[in-house]
């Protein structure tokens, strides 16, 4: 092919040969799709749009979209649309195919143009988009058809749910922020004139100048940033707990009442700076245990987001789609080969492998024919099958299992967080002390004012800033170190919980294993043409022929070669035919229909490949444990955590396993019910639960287990469920993630001993009166600064080794 | 030290960085940050003609609110 004959296409700007483009007047087209958006475009005036994207390559529009009609369902609208007050409404949609900022200007041109649409604001770092309109005057499915009529496709998705709860927090926290640091910054400079003034002399008039400036500072730190700590001791109260909010907000508080008095009475220190200092700094550890929380409610709307809601059922001869909801039984449901099986029934046209390892774990794919039954939540391999409907969707398998996990998850026990258990004693303790110092001076005798100020001073020494920044600092060392190794922690409580892990429930296929059949021997009888083998296997997605396809791919990659004939037969082999030259592969079954017998058997899979009917090599294959799966065990029993693997394999192939990687404690053939009974059984006993898993057949496990942890190439669904995840998929990095669990843990409790040793030694001093404004300014700032400085100490330590 | 040069120098650097703050807070309220991506490439298609269209739209919205926004 002659590469001058290459030529741009005019709307996605991909290369094609001259060829094969539409040509139309001056412009070249490689689809009708990329032509129609083209002239589209230049009709409503939009052409300036190929100007921004000169040098940008668009995917070309494709076209085989479902009806947007469905767009316009009650059902629909109920679930995405929201009913604004003004009379308009608003949904939130994801658009598909954007690829720069021109895309973004666009879509939301096309759609300011239509009219009914008030307004179309599309985000360019998600490519998500808010349009509000009048519904009177449009219907959702005509914004839809503007978007894929300019190439790009939309999907609705539930805004209310997710994000929109999460980044009002988080917003809120930034203005919160923002004024605490900003005075905070102010009061400081303000204290250095003041500590000056206090070893040098100065008037008092002066300082009461200074102490008015820092009050009117302190005041928003106090009483807008410092409005959480109110709100959280009032709730705390409410539930009769003492919370460190309500040490933070009383001696915040107290402070600030306290220091008005000297300021008005112009006698005596005034700690506007410490009142201040301790909002910010707390305020700062609350954002970050907030920035690094997940959202509850996230996690139960997950299986719905992760299904086709649609089906393709037959009726009256005519292939129609259908809501899920919308089947009955007896309906009759076409699926072609890749497709998931989204309702339970029984075949009546067609056969085919299907893939269950999802439900039962098993890792070699079933074959079914006519009158068998299907699973739903199964995958079509290479069946295109047509089957009655035996139950509705609301008794369907995966609808069972979608409830059964939802109640998991909200079953799901809470391990009390140390700094919780540990505040709430400390809190109760500086409270009484400082009550108890104030009587004691005021018995003793002194005057009453004298009291109370020393009694105030016990309350702002015992400043809980150390104690506030103890846990989110590391644990958001522990999620650092987590992320450079590629485990994701979801919530940074879930490091606590790991580290008081007592027992690993393991699952088997994809977790312990590969999950997919690799080649461990191959024996040949008589030289062949590898490129045969090749280009036989690489037709085929049948997970044997893709094992010898990695195999022979790994090996030394031979060229393809383009058979005369090549047919599959399901559960069976391929047979192929190439210059005269009759080429089978598959099973021993395959062989012994073409009259070719072979007395090799094996405990694992067997491919046979025969040229011209003679048997020229066999490739054993079964499913290999993965690597650092033996040293995992090991180290675990090390540290007194019980490893038990749960699969719903076959007993022998999970013996097998098993005895490889040395765990002794095996439960075969369990359902994803039994998993879940197994964990909760276990949980009743007291043990800390960690599961790992990757397949639909764990998530009930995962989401009643203390900590779930799934693998990064596992299902959707449980990386949702999921408390950590395993990017890489390797064993290792589950040994790393104990370990920075456990790291983290005992660095915790070091930044809790640090701060209660400050506190045991300033609060004596506080209760004696020994308290000058220098010591409480400056032991704040250092017993926060040897927190943080402890914390950085590990991620170095972690960062050299 | 005059005390009164003291207490206006710190009225007016203080009002200063107040304004400063408050411009801030307004930002973020108003979304202004919520896009780091538009923020930057927004400016790129600035034209002439992004800017009626703005105007346009501001003025569907105040139609709206008059309860009497029907295109023609």
């Amino acid at each position: 092919m002659n590469l001058s004959n290459k030529l741009l296409c005019s709307h996605c700007h991909l290369e094609f040969s001259e060829e094969v483009l539409i040509v139309d007047q001056t412009h070249y087209f490689c689809c009708k799709g990329c032509q129609g958006v083209f002239h589209l475009l230049s009709d409503e005036g939009l052409d300036s749009f190929y100007d921004k994207t000169a040098n940008i390559k668009l995917s070309a529009p494709t076209t085989q979209y479902e009806n947007s009609k469905n767009f316009n369902a009650p059902a629909f609208y109920d679930k995405f649309v929201k009913l604004n007050s003004d009379g308009t409404s608003s949904v939130s949609l994801i658009i598909e195919g954007i690829h720069c900022s021109a895309c973004i200007w666009l879509n939301e041109k096309a759609l300011n143009k239509m009219d009914g649409i008030i307004e179309a604001d599309i985000n360019f770092t998600n490519n998500k988009a808010n349009i509000v309109w009048l519904d009177e005057l449009l219907k959702l499915s005509d914004i839809v058809d503007m978007i894929r009529a300019v190439g790009y496709n939309a999907y609705p998705y539930d805004a209310s749910l997710q994000e929109v709860h999460a980044n009002n927090e988080r917003k809120d926290y930034y203005l919160r922020m923002a004024v605490a640091i900003f005075a905070s910054m102010n009061i400081m400079w303000i204290a250095v004139a003041q500590y000056a003034g206090f070893f040098s002399g100065m008037t008092q008039e002066i300082k009461t100048i200074l102490n008015i400036a820092e009050g009117v500072l302190a005041t928003p730190v106090l009483f807008y940033s410092g409005w959480i700590f109110f709100r959280g001791s009032f709730y705390g109260l409410k539930n009769k707990i003492v919370n460190m909010d309500l040490l933070v907000a009383t001696g915040a508080s107290l402070t600030y009442v306290y220091s008005i008095y000297i300021t008005i009475t112009e006698h005596g220190e005034a700690y506007f700076d410490s009142v201040s200092m301790i909002i910010t700094f707390i305020l700062i550890g609350k954002f970050l245990e907030v920035i690094s929380k997940k959202n509850v409610a996230d996690s139960l709307d997950i299986i719905g987001r992760h299904l086709p809601s649609e089906v393709n059922v037959l009726k009256d001869n005519k292939i129609s789609s259908y809501k899920l909801e919308d089947v009955k039984i007896d309906d009759i449901i076409i699926v072609s080969s890749g497709e998931r099986i989204l309702l339970d029934g029984e075949i009546l046209k067609g056969e085919g492998s299907f893939n269950e390892s999802n439900l039962t774990g098993e890792s070699v794919p079933v074959y079914k024919v006519v009158g068998e039954s299907v699973i739903s939540g199964t995958l079509s391999i290479d069946a295109d099958i047509n089957f009655r409907v035996s139950h509705d969707f609301e008794h369907s398998t995966l609808s069972n299992l979608v409830s059964l996990l939802e109640n998991a998850i909200s079953k799901k026990p809470k391990i009390e967080i140390l700094a919780n258990k540990l505040s709430e004693h400390f809190s109760s303790l500086v409270l009484v002390l400082a009550i108890v110092t104030f009587f004691v001076w005021w018995f003793w005798p002194h005057s009453f004012e004298e009291s109370l100020m020393v009694g105030v001073s016990v309350i702002i020494i015992a400043c809980p800033c150390a104690l506030g920044l103890a846990t989110p600092v590391a644990t958001l060392v522990g999620l650092n170190l987590g992320a450079k190794k590629g485990i994701l922690f979801k919530e940074s409580e879930q490091l606590e919980t790991m580290a008081k892990a007592t027992t690993l429930l393991v699952d088997k296929t994809g977790t312990l294993t590969l999950g997919k059949p690799d080649v461990l021997r191959e024996s040949i009888f008589d030289d062949f043409d590898k490129r045969l083998l090749y280009s036989l296997v690489k037709g085929s997605n049948h997970p044997i022929s893709q094992g010898i396809f990695r195999f022979l791919k790994q090996e030394n990659e031979p060229e393809e070669v383009i058979f005369d004939s090549f047919n599959q037969v399901a559960a069976r082999g391929i047979c192929a035919e190439y210059n005269n030259i009759k080429i089978l592969g598959g099973n021993l079954q395959f062989m012994l229909d073409y009259g070719i017998s072979s007395d090799l058997t094996s405990e694992h899979n067997l491919f046979f490949l025969a040229i011209n009917k003679k048997i020229v090599a066999i490739y054993e294959l079964g499913d290999t444990i993965k690597e650092g799966a033996i040293s995992l065990v090991e180290s675990l029993k090390r540290q007194d955590i019980e490893t038990i693997m749960l699969t719903g394999d076959h007993e022998k192939s999970a013996q097998k396993v098993a005895k490889f990687i040395g765990i002794n404690n095996v439960h075969a053939h369990l359902s994803p019910e039994d998993k879940l009974s197994f964990v909760q059984d276990l949980q009743k006993k007291g043990k800390v639960i960690v599961m790992v898993g990757d397949g639909v057949n764990d998530i009930l496990a995962l989401g009643a287990a203390d900590i779930s942890i799934a693998m990064g190439s596992g299902s959707e669904i449980a990386i949702d469920v999921g408390d950590v995840i395993l990017l890489n998929d390797s064993l290792t990095s589950l040994l790393f993630a104990f370990k920075i669990s456990s790291t983290t843990f005992s660095l915790i409790k070091q930044n809790f001993g640090i701060s209660l040793v400050y506190n045991a030694v300033t609060i004596p001093l506080a209760m004696a009166g020994y308290i000058i404004p220098l010591i409480a300014a400056l032991s704040m700032s250092l017993s926060s600064l040897l927190v943080v400085g402890n914390s950085l100490r590990i991620k170095y330590k972690w960062a050299r080794s | 030290m005059d005390s009164w040069i003291v207490s206006m120098m710190l009225g007016a650097s203080l009002f200063l960085g107040a304004l400063a703050l408050l411009a801030f807070l307004w930002a973020v309220k108003n979304g202004q940050f919520d896009d780091e991506e538009k923020f930057l490439n927004a400016t790129k298609f600035d034209s002439v003609e992004d800017l009626n269209d703005a105007i346009d739209k501001e003025r569907k919205k105040e139609d709206l609110k008059k309860q009497n926004y029907r295109p023609e």
